[in-house]
This record gives structure tokens, C-alpha cells and sequence, in this order.
């Protein structure tokens, strides 16, 4: 091209420059009462170059009088009706190289005007972009431009409410890329290489690293093209590609793309894809080392930016921990699922059987699955592949392997502990000490040794009791009733131990007796402080229980009932408090049913049992009172 | 603590400065956002991110540029109520923040008469306002004549005519007795910049019919306090700004000094080292206000722009305590907050793009959002989403879906020009109907300085009573000043008065005790104007007291001084006759 060396094409590429730089930097210190100050600047230059290419395309096509001029003829003005002539030339022959420059001003003077708010002005100049590059057969001139045009007018019409016509912009964009990749795959043209004089062009890298950026750029498009039709699946996915291309191109700020990984795992464990979620916890964990070495605390003492750079990465490392604890939680409470009966206990049948189907198939099926997900960046691959060797993604069936789920999801509780302090973290230390009683709660399940469960729960007890004194109710009111009601739970549960514990001995001794009737009054103690809290300033139990609240403060009430009733003395008089109290209890669970009959479906089986209670009860009570009388 | 000291302020006129309360919020929304869980998207600059994209050399320092955009919010239609609330399975029933019976946020909107310049350039009205039933009629100017109106309803619509008494009186008024009375209040504003925003809130001060919110407010607390008996109060301002995501206090001289927002189990979330003022009277939180005002303008060169892009909160905290019929002093503390979003409005600039921002629908160009798609793909109850809630809205978590009653005032313009903005203020406003809040008296926290301050004044006035020999001396020498009036010795206790040595030794003992008491009460008053931690009122009224007394003392030792030479040449005439009588 002869042209390109004229000083006149010295002066088109100086001007495109200028109108980049306009557009990108200086707009940014534009005042405030003239916001677009820079963007208009660049626009003008835009046109300029625009009218400049008109008149040398005008003068090439004089001197060069071939066939391709016939098409080019026809192309030019804008808003011109268009000749349908189909693919009228190559997209690399020099015919097709004028329209693609001709092209690329369009589009930059498309999304200037979207950038200034012209929306209108702004489709019509990527339209005619599009125009001009549709005639040409897609070559690695202008394949780039083909897909940054089409991610544009998606962003343009998803912002019109039009999320159909975004995505058939996006998803041509995307089989463009593919068909391109497959068929070519070399590195193709930047727009900016059009406007450079020669030897000024960009590098093959740096022209691979844009194109797959512009690539990247259409399947975050889509993903939230996905999000907003409720494809979720199709979503997740596409935000999945995306962190993938974003390591694999090296554009990611580490600590970023870290937490974006955890939080995608986080949405792969509500849909039980426990292999996806473990590999984007173990990448996350690991880029997340990538973004530098934590300042130590006397470097934090010293200058604002290291301390800044300090609580950053603690705080980022303690959440992905968190996200870490979540799925050790959710994998476990998963296989509780699958594997209780319906009193919640272990069914030995089922584990059986599950054991067996495991051995079959699984481990085959998740290869498959496995290549699709893998974030393969080749200097972390072995470290994430190290990590996620850590702990299993398969669901547990025994204690052993529960365990070693329990002691992974343990050790990143410590973790997250260390950063999510109780001073000056109430709210998220108390979330992750919940989880961490969780973690017990569902290992107890797998644990066959009464005594052994036991001592579970008597952890949970431990961690949780303190807090439970230390919180003020009135800044943490639900914190405080989710803690007496966990701790109330749990002490319920150890009593139902203790319980099984001594039916197995034939008389149980005053020991056992002792600390039985305390499990006991522990829990009712906790429930009763949960019930306490839903009183008025005055004290008054409300008359009707708010719908959140409604099942929680019955069935406290039904377990008070229940636990009154089971304290165990030798006193006559004592078991007729005990009794009566209990009583008290199972006809407030009656009689609210009876006034808020709404009230009757959420607790259908409590009410149930305490009308059976209410009627019961007057009976051994009399038992009791006619024996103190024949007694005396 | 600090002592308010308006006098080492600088003068300022009572108006304060308009950046205190101007241009509405998308941040807002981050608020309300989170509390819905309605995904909240960074979008600032992403237009250029996206553009240069291809260009790394600006590029991440443009994808810097996106992650302080975190204040600016954006509604997604994903609501998921269950991921936003603390909450735990029992038994399968989610006990959560989700206040179904609570008391919902009340939002109410005001617009603005046509102004004359819009009257002259012919723009229509398009807002049709009927104050009955609560409701705004939208017309789309560029729509057919065939289609509908978009019709909002709200708490309360006041249109062009209402005046901001008004807008006190049924609105604001009963949320600033609850506060009065022991609940936490917040009152947002938001609305477009030249939608009379800053007329609502702060209106003008000197014009008793045109006050806004704010300095109605402000006369509401203090009228309300000089009226009431057997209560004490103490009332305390604080006023703080958050701008990217940082919190600095508008009422320390260093300003620049970021300040942490942290959680105790004790007091809840608080903002470490948050400097607030005793104010004993309107003219004194006013002086905090514009002082506060001034900060916020004088920082930053261009105010403008940071004044849009920061909230600014002003926080009155009004402790109570009152005799309890059990003979207990009950304490109650009720807060304030009256919070001024950043805005949205003409964020084009910086690529947040006023309308294409806050559509549900709406795509984020830049990569650095990603974060967002991801987290509204999760959803919440079993899982964490390493997300932190922006600053504002853990400060206000309380007012939000918390033990608070809240209103939000939204202003708009009528005038057609205004027609996306208007509509985007009222879907927001809109929004805000479904948060509901449980207000719960504060009773009896444990931090309430009100106590410890009235153990304090308990002592004061018991280290007052000792002062018992001062009273009895003061006794003597108003009886000497009588003797020095009427010029006649009146039958009196004085046998401490008997012959020239006790005379000498009585001036003396007088001097010595005058200069004594002279420097007891200065080192009281300078004690009691040190005591940062006293009842504002109380403190006063000791301060003039010791005054008063030091005055006192002054007369007395002048008249004592007077008297004792009267009382010499008295007594010597005195003996004088005594001889003659002897005689």
C-alpha cells in the first residue's frame, strides 16, 4: 500500500493515536460541567480520519482499476442503502483491507457516541461497521474487529432491556471465534494495528493476548447475558470459562480472580458438584499465594500501605477458608442425608449399598467431567492438584472418611478464626464458630460409639457457651436466640445420649442420675432464655408470634415440656412440680394452636403429642398426689 | 469524649455550606441492595476498562478504578432474601432478619414546583401527584397517546404545593419522638441534584417556614427536652462521611485520618475512634453541623465530585434517664441518623452511566465485576459469599432490616427533561416499601454514658454539700453586712467577736479562708470545664454555680474587708462607750 507510506497516512495514524489517547486518559481529568470534553475531541479527530480514508480509498481505487472496485463503490456512504451482494471479497485482499480500516473507524466512532450517551448515533455507527466488515469473508484482518463489534452492540441492546438481542450478538461472536480458531487459529489483526505505521505494529503476542481478551470478554457477556435470562447453569458456566481464560491469558489480579474462584465454588456446592467446587477452592487458595507475601506485623506498624496490604490478604485468605469450611460442611451434611433413616440415624443398609455403587461407577464419570474444569495455567497446576489431593470430593460413607473431611474443614476454622477474631469480628467469628459446631454436629452422626458422640456435642457446648453470655442481645437479638437455641439442642441431644447410654446399664447410679437431670435442666435453661427473649421490654409473652419465630418458640415450649417431665427424682412432692410444670408447658403449646389456629400446621406433630400430654398427665399427676397421701 | 466549645470554632453563618446534604444515590441501593440481597455491581470507569482493554498500560490502572466504584450500586433482579440475613436451620425453619411482621421502611416523596426557567422553556409536568391515596402518576413525554401512566404508591406523596412543615409534621415528627423515646431512627435523602433535595433536609434555617428536616429536627430534640420534667438528657453528635469505601470524621481537625468500623459484642458495630460532641442546645448542634460541613468542603479541591460520590451521615445520639417506678433511673438511648447518599446523576464521566446503571438487566462491561455475576449465581443459605457488605450499609445495618424505624424522602423534578431520572428514583423508592425493620426500645445498654455521668454529678454535689463551713460563713457575713447597713449592732451570735486579738485573728482567718475558698472553687471550675464526661446541662449549671459562688465570694470578702474596718472603729466606739458607761 503504497499510501501508507505517504506523510498524509503519517498524519491519519498520528491523529488515531491522538483520538486514543483522548478517549482513554485525558477524558478521565475532564471537568465536571463538561464531562465529555475529551470524548467530543476524539470524535472530531475520528470523522477526520474517517473523511481522510474516503478520499485516499477514492484515489487508490483510481489508480488501482480492478474488479474489487466495484464493490468498494458501493459501500461507502454512511446510512447509504447497501447492495446485497454477500461476500463480495476477501476479508485479506486489499478491497477487503479498506473496508476493514473504514470499518474500524466506525466502531470507535460507535462507542464513542455510547460513551457520550448517543445511543442511537452510536448502533448506527457500529451497524455500519458491522456492514462494511459483513461483505468480507472473516480472515485474521478482521476477525477481531468482527468480535469486539458484536460484544458492543450486546452491551448496547442488554442495556435497552433486550437481552435476546444482546445474546444472538454475543453467541455469533462466540461460534465466530470458534469457527476462526479452528479453521486459521493465527494470531489475527488488532484494530490499532490499522492505524500504525510500519514497523510500529504490535507484536504477535500482544495481538494473541487482545484477540483472546476480546474473547474473554464475550463469554463474561454471555455469562451475564445467562444471569439475566435465570440460565444459571449456562452462567456459571460461562463465569467459569471466564476465570479460566483469565489465568490462562495471565490477566487476573490474583486476589481477585482468588475470591471470584471461592465464591464460584460456593455455587457449585448448592448444586452437590463437589469435585468443581473442590477444584476452584484449591485454585483459589492457591493464586491467592500469588499475590505476595504477607507483610508482618512490624512491617505493618510501619508504613499505611504494608499494614493496608496486611489486612487485605488476611482477610481474603480468611475467606476463602470460609468457603473452604463450607463445602467440608455441606459434603458431610450431604452424605448425612443420603445415609440416615428417618429418625436421622445411620442406616447400615443404605451405606452398604451406597459403598458398592461407589466402587462402579463414580470415579470414571468424574474424569470426564474433570478436563472441562481444570484451570490449567501450567507453572499452579501441580500446586492446586496437590491441594485438592488434601480432601476428598466424594461424598464420605463411614466415619473414617468423615472424618478426614471433618479434620480438612477443622483446621480452615482455625484458619479463618485467626483473622475473624472476636474482637472487632462478632458477626463473622460467631458465623464461622456456628459452622464449626455444625462440623461436629453432622461428624456425630457418623460416630457409632455412644460416649464418643457424646463428647462431640460437649464440644459444641464449649465453644458456643461463652459466647452465648459474652453477646449483648440487643445488638446481636438473633445471634443470641440461634445460639440458646443451638446450645438448648445440643444439650437435648447429649441428655437423649446419656439416656440411651443408661438404658443399656440396669440401674443407673447417682452419677448418671446427676448428670442426666443437668443435661436436662441445661437445656431447658437455654430454651427458656430463647423463650425469654421474645417477651416484650415489659415482660409480656406476646399474644400472637411473628411467622419466623412461631415454630422456634413452640417447640422450645414443647421441649420444656418434654424435659420437665423427664427429670428423674426420688421425691414425691419434686415430681409433682416437675410434672406440673410440664403440664403447663404441653397446654400453652395447645391452647396458642387453639386461639391461632394457623399456627396448627407448623407444628403439627409437637401439637399432637402435647394434646396427648394434656390429657395424660392430670392422670399421673393424681397417681402421684394419691400416693403422697398414702404415704402420710 | 469532648465538651462542644462552639468558640473555638470558626464563625460560620447558620446555612451551612450546600455540600452538607446534596445529590441523591445509587448507593442507596447498596443499602437496600444488600439487605435484599440484590446483587451490587462496581461499574465506574468499566466503559474505559472495556474500551482499552487491549491496551494494558491503562488498563489496570482503570480496573483499579472499577473496584472503588464498590459504593455505587446497582438493583439486579435476583432478590434472595435467605443469603442476605444472618440465619440458622432449626429443624428446618429459617429463623432469619427477615422481618415479615416488622415495621416496614416508610418512604415518601416530595417533588418540586415547575421553576421558572423550565416555565419559560416550555417543559411540561409529567408527574401527577394525588396526596390522598399516596400515589405518583409518571407520563412518558415521549409516549403515545394511547399508553398508561406508570403509577407509584408511597407512604406519603407531597407535591408542589406542600409545605415543609407539612412534610415534618405527619412524616419526620413521630420518628423523631421515637427517638426521643429510646428507638433508632434514620432518615435517608435521595433524589437527583435540582430536585430540592437540599431544600427538604436542610431548607432554609433563618426562614421559619421554610426549615427543612434538619434544623426542624434539631428544635424538635431540644424543645422537646426543655419541656420535660423528672427526665435528664444527653444529647450527642457525630458527623462522618464515607467516600470509597473509607470513613473519615468530619469533626476532628484530621481529617484524612481513616477510621475503622469494628464489631464488639458489647456495643455492636461502632466506628473506632469516632469523635462526638455534647451539644446542649440548637444553636450548638447547628455549630457541629457546619463545622462538619466545612470539613467536608474544604478537603478536596474538587468538592463537587466528592461531595456526589460520598454519603455523608450525621448521627444525634439522645440518652434518657428517667426515675423508673421501681426507684431505679432507667436509661434510654435513641439515634439518629440522618444520611445524605452519594449520587448517581450524571456519573457518566467515570463510565457510571446514570439510567444504564441501575437496570436489573444491564450488562457490566468490566472484568473486575465478575465477582458480582458469580455471587448472584449462589444462593445463600448453605453457603458463604466472600462479598463484604459496603461500609454504609454495615453502619446502618441497624436501620435496615434492623431495631430501627426508617424513612426515606425522595425528591423529584416534574419537568419532562427529568423523565429517567424521576422514574429511576421512584423504582427505587419503590423498593425501598419492602424493607421491613423491628424497632425495639433501647433500654439499658450498657454503654449508656448517661449513668455514669449522673454518678459523677451525684459526687459533685455531694462534694458541693461538704462545703457546709462555706454556707455558715456566708451566713456570718451577710449578718455583718446587715450590721454595716443599718449602721447598728443587732443582737447577734457574734461572741467569736470579743476583744482586739480575735478580731485579728478572725480578719486573718477570714483572708486566709477567702483565698483558700477562692482557689477551691477556680480548681472545681477548671475541674469541672476538664470533666469531658458530664452532663452537658448539669455541667452548666455547676459551672455558673461555682461562678455564682466565686462572685459571692468576692462581695463577700469586699464587704468582709469594708466590714472590718467598720467593725474596728465600731468597736472601738464600742469600747468607747463602754468606758463612758463604766464611767
Amino acid at each position: 500500500m503504497a499510501a501508507n507510506q505517504s506523510t498524509e497516512w503519517g498524519t491519519v495514524c498520528e491523529k488515531f493515536r491522538l483520538a486514543q489517547e483522548l478517549s482513554e486518559i485525558e477524558s478521565r481529568k475532564d471537568p465536571e460541567n463538561n464531562p465529555f470534553r475529551s470524548k467530543y475531541k476524539a470524535r472530531d479527530l475520528l470523522k477526520e480520519i474517517h473523511c481522510s480514508l474516503k478520499k485516499i480509498q477514492i484515489e487508490e481505487e483510481g489508480e488501482a482499476d480492478n474488479e474489487e472496485a466495484d464493490c468498494e463503490s458501493k459501500e461507502v456512504v454512511d446510512g447509504e442503502p447497501e447492495n446485497q451482494c454477500g461476500k463480495a471479497c476477501s476479508g485479506d485482499s486489499p478491497a477487503g483491507l479498506r473496508a476493514a480500516r473504514l470499518a474500524v473507524v466506525q466502531y470507535y466512532l460507535g462507542v464513542n457516541h455510547i460513551e457520550t450517551e448517543e445511543l442511537s448515533a452510536g448502533e448506527q455507527h457500529l451497524m455500519n461497521c458491522m456492514k462494511l466488515i459483513d461483505k468480507c469473508t472473516t480472515t485474521r484482518e478482521n476477525v477481531s474487529l468482527f468480535i469486539q463489534a458484536r460484544n458492543q452492540l450486546g452491551i448496547l441492546w442488554a442495556g435497552r432491556d433486550e437481552i435476546e438481542k444482546a445474546q444472538g450478538f454475543l453467541e455469533v461472536a462466540e461460534s465466530m471465534y470458534l469457527l476462526y480458531m479452528k479453521e486459521d487459529g493465527q494470531p489475527p489483526l488488532d484494530l490499532q494495528d490499522y492505524f500504525v505505521l510500519e514497523g510500529e505494529e504490535l507484536s504477535e503476542q500482544e495481538k494473541i493476548r487482545r484477540f483472546e481478551m476480546a474473547y474473554t470478554h464475550t463469554l463474561y457477556y454471555l455469562a451475564q447475558v445467562y444471569k439475566n435470562l435465570q440460565q444459571y447453569e449456562r452462567a456459571g458456566q460461562y463465569c467459569h470459562s471466564t476465570l479460566q481464560r483469565q489465568l490462562e491469558y495471565k490477566q487476573f489480579v490474583p486476589l481477585e480472580w482468588a475470591i471470584n474462584a471461592a465464591t464460584l465454588s460456593q455455587y457449585y456446592i448448592t448444586k452437590t458438584r463437589y469435585m468443581e467446587a473442590r477444584h476452584c477452592l484449591a485454585a483459589a487458595s492457591v493464586i491467592a499465594t500469588l499475590a505476595g507475601e504477607i507483610p508482618s506485623e512490624a512491617a505493618a506498624k510501619e508504613s499505611d500501605a504494608e499494614c493496608e496490604k496486611r489486612e487485605e490478604l488476611l482477610q481474603k485468605r480468611a475467606e476463602i477458608a470460609r468457603c473452604w469450611i463450607k463445602y467440608c460442611l455441606n459434603l458431610l451434611q450431604d452424605a448425612k442425608k443420603l445415609l440416615e433413616d428417618n429418625i436421622g440415624e445411620l442406616d447400615l443398609d443404605r451405606q452398604e449399598e451406597l459403598q458398592r455403587a461407589r466402587r462402579n461407577e463414580e470415579e470414571e464419570k468424574e474424569k470426564g467431567r474433570k478436563s472441562a474444569i481444570l484451570f490449567g495455567s501450567s507453572d499452579t497446576f501441580d500446586s492446586i492438584c496437590s491441594l485438592e489431593e488434601k480432601v476428598s470430593s466424594m461424598l464420605p460413607l463411614d466415619f473414617e472418611e468423615a472424618r478426614g473431611i471433618f479434620l480438612v474443614g477443622q483446621s480452615y476454622v482455625a484458619q479463618a478464626k485467626e483473622y475473624f477474631a472476636m474482637d472487632g469480628h462478632v458477626t463473622d467469628h460467631i458465623e464461622i464458630l456456628q459452622d464449626h459446631s455444625a462440623l461436629f454436629k453432622v461428624l456425630a452422626f457418623f460416630e457409632q460409639d455412644l460416649e464418643r458422640r457424646c463428647k462431640m456435642h460437649k464440644r459444641r457446648v464449649d465453644m458456643l457457651e461463652p459466647i452465648c453470655k459474652d453477646l449483648n442481645a440487643q445488638y446481636y437479638l438473633l445471634i443470641c436466640r440461634q445460639l440458646q437455641f443451638e446450645l438448648a439442642e445440643t444439650y437435648y441431644e447429649m441428655m437423649d445420649l446419656k439416656l440411651a447410654v443408661a438404658d443399656k446399664q440396669d440401674q443407673p447410679d447417682v452419677h448418671t442420675i446427676k448428670k442426666f437431670n443437668h443435661l436436662c435442666s441445661s437445656s431447658m435453661k437455654y430454651y427458656q432464655m430463647f423463650l425469654d427473649s421474645i417477651r416484650s421490654p415489659e415482660g409480656k409473652f406476646p399474644e400472637k408470634l411473628e411467622d419466623d419465630l412461631l415454630r422456634p418458640a413452640l417447640v422450645a415450649k414443647f421441649r420444656v415440656a418434654r424435659l420437665q417431665s423427664k427429670l428423674i427424682s426420688n421425691n414425691l412432692p419434686t415430681q409433682l412440680e416437675n410434672l406440673s410444670h410440664s403440664l403447663e408447658s404441653y397446654n400453652f403449646v395447645v391452647q396458642y394452636c387453639e386461639e391461632n389456629p394457623e399456627a396448627k400446621i407448623a407444628v403439627e406433630t409437637e401439637l399432637e403429642l402435647s394434646m396427648e400430654m394434656v390429657s395424660l398427665l392430670p392422670l399421673k399427676i393424681n397417681r402421684i398426689r394419691s400416693k403422697m397421701a398414702s404415704c402420710n | 469524649m469532648q465538651l462542644a466549645q462552639p468558640r473555638t470554632w470558626p464563625l460560620t453563618t447558620l446555612r451551612g455550606p450546600t455540600v452538607g446534604f446534596r445529590q441523591p444515590g445509587a448507593a442507596l441501593l447498596g443499602v437496600i441492595g444488600s439487605l435484599l440481597r440484590i446483587q451490587m455491581l462496581s461499574q465506574t470507569r468499566c466503559k474505559h476498562a472495556e474500551t482499552c482493554c487491549d491496551s494494558d498500560k491503562h488498563g489496570s490502572e482503570l480496573l483499579e478504578g472499577c473496584s472503588e466504584a464498590q459504593l455505587m450500586c446497582v438493583i439486579l433482579c435476583q432478590t434472595d432474601f435467605g443469603s442476605s440475613c444472618v440465619s440458622v436451620e432449626i429443624e428446618g425453619f429459617n429463623m432469619s432478619m427477615k422481618a415479615k411482621n416488622g415495621e416496614a421502611v416508610k418512604v415518601v416523596v416530595r417533588c418540586r414546583p415547575l421553576n421558572r426557567k423550565e416555565e419559560s422553556m416550555g417543559y411540561e409536568n409529567i408527574l401527577q401527584m394525588d396526596v390522598k391515596l399516596g400515589q405518583v402518576a409518571l407520563r412518558n413525554p415521549k409516549a403515545g397517546p394511547g399508553e398508561l401512566l406508570k403509577t407509584f404508591t408511597f407512604d406519603a406523596v407531597y407535591d408542589a404545593c406542600s409545605k415543609q412543615s407539612d412534610l415534618y409534621d405527619e412524616t419526620v415528627r413521630p420518628l423523631i419522638d421515637s427517638v426521643l423515646r429510646g428507638f433508632n431512627g434514620t432518615i435517608f435523602a435521595y433524589g437527583q441534584t435540582g430536585t430540592g433535595k437540599t431544600y427538604t433536609m436542610q431548607g432554609q434555617w433563618l426562614d421559619a417556614e421554610r426549615r427543612g428536616i434538619i434544623p426542624n429536627s434539631f428544635e424538635h430534640i431540644f424543645t422537646h427536652i426543655s419541656r420535660s420534667q423528672n427526665q435528664q438528657y444527653l444529647v450527642r453528635a457525630s458527623y462522618l462521611e464515607i467516600y470509597q469505601e473509607e470513613i473519615r470524621d468530619l469533626l476532628t481537625k484530621d481529617h484524612s485520618k481513616k477510621l475503622e468500623l469494628k464489631e464488639s459484642a458489647d456495643s455492636g458495630v461502632y466506628i473506632k475512634d469516632l469523635s462526638s460532641f455534647v451539644t446542649k442546645n440548637v444553636k450548638e448542634i447547628e455549630h457541629v453541623m457546619n463545622v462538619g460541613n466545612q470539613t467536608r468542603s474544604v478537603g478536596f479541591t474538587n468538592m463537587n465530585e466528592h461531595s456526589s460520590r460520598s454519603h455523608a451521615i450525621f448521627i444525634i445520639t439522645v440518652e434518657c434517664s428517667q426515675l423508673g417506678p421501681d426507684g431505679q433511673n432507667h436509661i434510654r438511648v435513641g439515634k439518629l441518623n440522618l444520611v445524605d447518599l452519594a449520587g448517581s446523576e450524571r456519573q457518566t464521566k467515570t463510565g457510571v452511566q446514570g439510567e444504564r446503571l441501575k437496570e436489573a438487566t444491564k450488562i457490566n462491561l468490566s472484568l473486575s465485576a465478575l465477582g458480582n455475576v458469580i455471587s448472584a449465581l449462589v444462593d445463600g443459605r448453605s453457603s458463604h459469599v466472600p462479598y463484604r457488605d459496603s461500609k454504609l450499609t454495615r453502619l446502618l445495618q441497624d436501620s435496615l432490616g434492623g431495631n430501627a424505624k426508617t424513612i426515606m424522602v425522595a425528591t423529584l423534578g416534574p419537568a419532562s427533561y427529568n423523565y429517567e431520572e424521576t422514574l429511576t428514583t421512584l423504582r427505587y423508592a419503590n423498593r425501598a416499601k419492602n424493607i421491613k425493620n423491628k424497632p425495639r426500645v433501647n433500654e439499658d445498654p450498657k454503654d449508656a454514658l448517661l449513668r455514669e455521668f449522673q454518678e459523677e454529678i451525684a459526687r459533685l454535689k455531694a462534694q458541693l454539700d461538704k462545703r457546709g463551713m462555706l454556707t455558715k460563713r456566708k451566713r456570718r457575713s451577710r449578718r455583718l453586712r446587715k450590721i454595716g447597713e443599718g449602721g447598728e449592732v443587732e443582737e447577734g451570735e457574734e461572741d467569736d467577736v470579743e476583744d482586739d486579738e480575735e478580731e485579728e485573728s478572725v480578719e486573718k482567718e477570714a483572708q486566709e479562708y477567702m483565698k483558700e475558698q477562692q482557689e477551691k472553687l477556680e480548681r472545681e471550675k477548671e475541674a469541672i470545664r476538664d470533666d469531658h464526661s458530664l452532663v452537658a446541662e448539669e455541667k452548666q449549671r455547676l459551672l455558673e454555680e461555682k461562678e455564682r459562688m466565686m462572685r459571692h465570694l468576692k462581695k463577700e470578702q469586699e464587704a468582709t474587708e469594708l466590714l472590718t474596718a467598720k467593725f474596728k472603729i465600731d468597736k472601738r466606739t464600742y469600747r468607747q462607750k463602754d468606758r463612758q458607761m463604766d464611767r
